[in-house]
């Protein structure tokens, strides 16, 4: 018997009994696979995976009704709790609840540890790619990558040339976006090494599904993720220019009206750290104060959840408001640790994307442990030409776009929209990208108005804490669902939902 | 602590208050409309008098409308056009509160957002219309559940002192305010009437929470004098001025201890000028003197308001841009 206690607002508390004694019909049956598609929890003929078994049981257990109940019930939970991002279209003020289904995906531990190194080594080659990239561009000279690639990226700042960030470290914080083909392996889709963000959900969405079933948790044997703030704590404390036991670490954000500020406040809170806007920095001395009710402070690290060109205006935009003036002078003095390093964007870039196995291959003198998506480089003549011709087949990308904008879904596009994009990438080639439209992995999602379970594609985010002494992967990461029928676009902004990712305890 | 983050502290606190001292008024009005014998001017010209908004009121809906309990009542409920309607105060306090949630408990977050949803929702508009004491109950048992969430589940440090004064400032004012409301009240109604004069006085000390602790203290003998100056000068009644006053001075100290910045040595010199100002000059006030004395404490506090947030930005250069959380 599982018990569900949640407060209804301003009722009493509703207690939902669940019965967890086999119930017909119950929400598995009849829950199909799309044809050509890996299913993360069932096989072909509609099986269990192993690895899946106790999540799989849990539903079996579950009538539709009884799940409705539980579902909407955590999505009441998280309303009340204020856990919610806003959309970019938005002027100011719209919050939506991030989209929860609560019917868990589950990765093996035998796959875990394969990702897991995977992932420290993609990790690895990237932070090298990045000080050489900065450094001495070995990588450019001995033909790894293109100049031009490079210095035609809109993120990359050649300013910071020669210059070490405080600690060493570039790249704090990673997410690496992963997606499962039809064969069942995981694939690369991109890396975040600016500001990724979506960890809170991780946390959050664990939260409720602690609370609504404990029971089959307890079984399973799934591997927390609670201990993430305080690794984050100690990343940002690692790389702080002066002791890092009395150092200032603070998080900064853009203020309530950015899509992330949940996240910025939730993070600060569960490290309990200040949460900072532009404003309540100034710079003295290349020295970087926090204004306070006792005086100036001194910061000493900033996980900062800015873009680039909203750090600094002495440094990036002369004629903006925004930002800290004189941030960038203290941080190439030293003096201040920006987590992430500035200039990132260069590596993440989808166009550098493509080289990426390349480099692993330069740096480590490794294979890839990872696979990644075909991807055609529109400033490749070849690859363009290709690209021109098969737009119908493939997926286009804007390099430099994220959050699901500025893309062409071949398969699903119009004539018009074809020839839209045909234009733009003839106008600015070095600006797009194309792969293959993957048939992205489903997983059982609950659907609200049909009170059942239906497959609906799903990508994984994990992420990945870099410090002097090493690397941290976060277990699992976030799941996000593309909630729409027949849609590839799993992104928050575009009616994308998320859902707790299980990764199984090794025995 | 961060300057903003202070300020913020504070209006949180104000806003908080505030909504609960607006519904706390409305149901004491409704339940004077309904027993004493004043006309509906009289009953609910007051309620918007002190709420500053006399002004604004008679612009949008004429000044003969204050005489309508429904249009007043709307009005200082639900206008957002209103900045210290129920509805702003609850949605100011949940947006300041959410530009500083680090530094809340999450009980007093949750709180204060289910308060939030619930308000703006279409429960509270349907309660609204068939139960109306229970959406006042309602508001004023939500924001004293967020206050008691700040002292029983927050440090005990600078964040909660700073929402704590705005707590006690705002306080300061809301009872010097109602005081005076009643006082037009009594002024307006026939002086001979004996019952009618004990009613309104019996409604004010519920307008301020303060019926059995008044009965307390003067076992059951209610009189003007008594009323006003247990109101004014109980140190004993949390929502008496002297009490608010005095509470707010110590916070103070104890934010700025030590050599503080102009504006911070301003808003303590004030605050303890206006202390010693009501103990001085309040004892067993004559009718005539109560109007401009409580106008002399709305404006000390005000000032002291404008001192404290000076005092917030610290002693180092002011803020470059204003991000001070105050909508009025």
């Amino acid at each position: 018997m599982i018990v569900v206690t949640l407060r209804s607002p301003h009722g009493v508390r509703e207690t939902l009994a669940v019965n967890c004694i086999p119930v017909i019909p119950s929400l598995l049956d009849g829950y199909k696979p799309i044809p050509g598609t890996y299913d993360e929890m069932v096989d072909v003929e509609g099986k269990p995976r192993a690895h899946a078994r106790t999540a799989a049981d849990l539903l079996r257990n579950l009538t539709g009704d009884e799940f409705a109940r539980c579902q909407s019930l955590a999505e009441l939970a998280l309303a009340q709790q204020g856990v919610t991002f806003s959309v970019y279209s938005d002027q100011r003020g719209s919050e939506k609840v991030m989209p929860v289904c609560l019917v868990p995906r589950v990765i093996s531990a035998a796959e875990w540890v394969q990702t897991e190194k995977g992932l420290v080594q993609r990790l690895r080659a990237l932070q090298m790619f990045l000080d050489d990239v900065y450094g001495e561009q070995r990588s450019v000279r001995e033909g790894i990558i293109p100049a031009n690639l490079i210095e035609q990226s809109r993120q990359y700042i050649p300013k910071l040339r020669g210059l070490r960030p405080a600690g060493g470290i570039r790249i704090h914080i990673a997410g690496v976006d992963l997606i499962r083909d039809p064969a069942g392996t995981l694939r690369v889709l991109e890396d975040n090494l600016r500001t990724p963000s979506g960890v809170s959900y991780v946390l959050e969405n664990r939260t409720v599904t602690k609370r609504v079933f404990q029971h089959a948790m307890n079984q399973s044997g799934v591997r927390r993720v609670d201990e993430y703030p305080t690794q984050l704590a100690e990343t940002l404390r690692s790389v702080s220019p002066r002791d890092p036991e009395t150092a200032t670490p603070v998080v900064l954000t853009p203020g309530p009206f950015n899509s992330a500020y949940f996240e910025h406040s939730f993070l600060a809170r569960s490290m309990g750290l200040e949460l900072v806007e532009a404003t309540d920095l100034f710079v003295d001395g290349n020295v970087v104060f926090v204004r306070t009710t006792e005086g100036p402070r001194r910061v000493d690290v900033i996980y900062r959840r800015t873009d680039d060109a909203y750090l600094d205006p002495e440094f990036f935009r002369p004629d903006s408001l925004l930002g800290v003036r004189g941030l960038m002078r203290a941080y190439a003095a030293g003096q201040v640790a920006l987590v992430n390093a500035p200039g990132n964007g260069v590596a993440d870039d989808k166009a550098t994307y493509a080289y990426v196995p390349d480099l692993i291959r330069f740096f480590l003198s490794e294979e890839p442990i990872l696979q990644q998506v075909r991807t055609y480089v529109c400033a490749r003549k070849d690859d363009c030409q290709y690209v021109i011709e098969h737009l119908g087949e493939l997926v286009v990308k804007a390099v430099d776009e994220a959050g699901g904008y500025g893309m062409l879904m071949g398969p699903q596009s119009t004539a018009a929209e074809r020839e839209e994009f045909r234009g733009r990438i003839l106008a600015d080639p070095r600006r797009y990208i194309a792969q293959p439209r993957i048939e992205l992995s489903t997983s059982p999602t609950w659907i609200a108005d049909k009170r059942c379970l239906e497959p609906r594609r799903v990508d994984l985010r994990p992420f990945i804490l870099s410090r002097p002494s090493g690397i941290w992967v976060l277990p699992g990461g976030l799941t996000r669902v593309a909630l729409r029928e027949g849609s590839y676009v799993v992104n928050s902004s575009q009616g994308g939902g998320s859902k707790d990712t299980w990764v199984e305890a090794t025995r | 602590m961060i300057s903003r983050v202070a300020d913020h502290s504070f209006w949180v606190g104000r806003y908080l208050d505030r909504a609960e001292s607006t519904a706390r008024l409305l149901q004491v009005t409704r339940s004077l409309a309904f027993d004493a014998e004043l006309t509906s001017l009289e009953c609910w010209r007051p309620l918007v008098t002190v709420s500053g908004q006399f002004p604004d009121f008679s612009e949008r809906f004429g000044a003969d409308a204050v005489g309508d309990g429904e249009t007043v009542q709307r009005y200082m409920t639900w206008s957002p056009e209103n900045p210290v309607s129920i509805r702003s105060s609850v949605r100011s306090a949940r947006e300041t509160a959410r530009s500083i949630r680090e530094v809340l408990s999450r009980d007093i977050w949750q709180a204060t957002n289910e308060l939030f949803l619930w308000f703006m929702g279409e429960e509270a508009s349907a309660r609204y219309m068939q139960d109306r004491d229970d959406v006042f109950r309602q508001v004023r048992a939500s924001t004293q559940l967020c206050l008691g969430l700040v002292r029983s589940t927050m440090l005990h440090d600078a964040p909660m002192d700073f929402l704590w004064l705005g707590v006690l400032l705002e306080r300061v004012g809301q009872t010097a305010r109602i005081l005076d409301m009643h006082h037009h009240m009594l002024s307006g109604a026939d002086a001979h009437h004996q019952i009618l004069q004990t009613a309104l006085w019996l409604s004010l000390l519920r307008a301020c929470s303060g019926f059995e602790a008044f009965m307390r203290r003067n076992h059951g003998r209610v009189s003007r004098g008594a009323v006003v100056s247990f109101l004014i000068s109980e140190v004993a009644f949390p929502r008496s001025l002297l009490y608010c006053t005095r509470s707010a001075l110590g916070v103070m100290r104890r934010i700025w201890p030590g050599a503080a910045s102009d504006g911070a040595l301003d808003a303590i010199e004030r605050m303890a000028a206006l202390d010693a100002w009501i103990v001085k000059e309040t004892n067993e006030p004559a009718p005539d003197d109560i109007h401009p004395l409580l106008t002399h404490v709305v404006d000390q506090v005000s000032l002291v308001c404008q001192a404290v947030q000076h005092g917030i930005t610290g002693p180092t250069a002011p803020l470059e841009v204003n991000t001070s959380a105050q909508q009025q």
